[in-house]
């Protein structure tokens, strides 16, 4: 390489870095630094705040399918004090046992259990509901787990008495 | 503290407000306890508006020169 060439490529490269330094300042804005930092955590800020939406948006659809639906399901006699009997409701997939109590009261849960959704059977001696898997225990008053590994109540369905016939009127999964 | 400031602590703040908004939706959603999601995801647009006002301060504030 000759004298001259050598020359001009050093002036070139001297051209490339005083570029560079222009380089370096917008850089200095993209890299992360205090203003990057912050103009992600307020990206982030935005994006968890937008995320509640939908679920937001699904608990009011949810909310419009509500189980309100009357069903008969069975007769003010058919059930001795004390007697318990399964139906399903608010479809057939979801089983649920009806008590008549020891105080002359009807109850009805549906009967998965809420730990690892076996089916609960009313015991009649202890007057308490009972999960047989894992010694679940719930009050047959109000549905709340009493004893064992249960963490929450069973999801209570109301009840109604009139002519006669106990009738199914609407469900609550959190309650009392 | 100066309006900067107050602006960047603050988005901050409204960060963890979301954070804690969004924890309290989920659980309230898969929870089916519906009535507690909406206050929490209410809490949570209002902080994202407020969140983008400090932003937008912030910005003016920093860009000035």
């Amino acid at each position: 390489m000759t004298e001259e060439k050598k020359n001009k490529n050093n002036s070139s490269d001297d051209q490339d870095m005083m570029k560079l330094v222009d380089n370096l300042n917008r850089k200095d804005d993209v890299n992360l630094n205090r203003r990057a930092f912050l103009k992600a955590s307020f990206g982030t800020t935005v994006a968890i705040g937008l995320a509640t939406t939908p679920f937001g948006v699904m608990s009011a659809v949810q909310n419009d399918k509500d189980d309100s639906e009357r069903v008969e399901i069975a007769d003010a006699n058919e059930l001795a004090v004390g007697e318990a009997k399964n139906f399903s409701y608010p479809t057939e997939g979801d089983t649920a046992v009806l008590v008549r109590t020891p105080d002359d009261k009807y109850v009805a849960y549906n009967n998965k259990c809420t730990h690892l959704q076996c089916p609960v059977f009313y015991e009649h001696k202890d007057n308490v509901l009972l999960c047989p898997c894992h010694k679940g225990y719930f009050d047959v008053n109000n549905g709340h787990p009493i004893a064992g590994p249960p963490q929450r109540e069973l999801p209570k369905i109301l009840v109604e008495v009139k002519d006669g016939k106990v009738f199914a009127v609407g469900r609550e999964y959190r309650h009392g | 503290m100066d309006k900067k400031r107050a602006a960047f602590l603050s988005i901050f703040v409204f960060l963890a407000v979301n954070v804690i908004s969004l924890a309290r939706v989920i659980e309230g959603y898969y929870g089916k306890e519906y009535s507690h999601v909406y206050p929490f995801m209410f809490a949570a647009l209002i902080s994202t508006a407020l969140a983008t006002v400090a932003f937008f301060i912030w910005k003016k504030e920093e860009y000035k020169n």
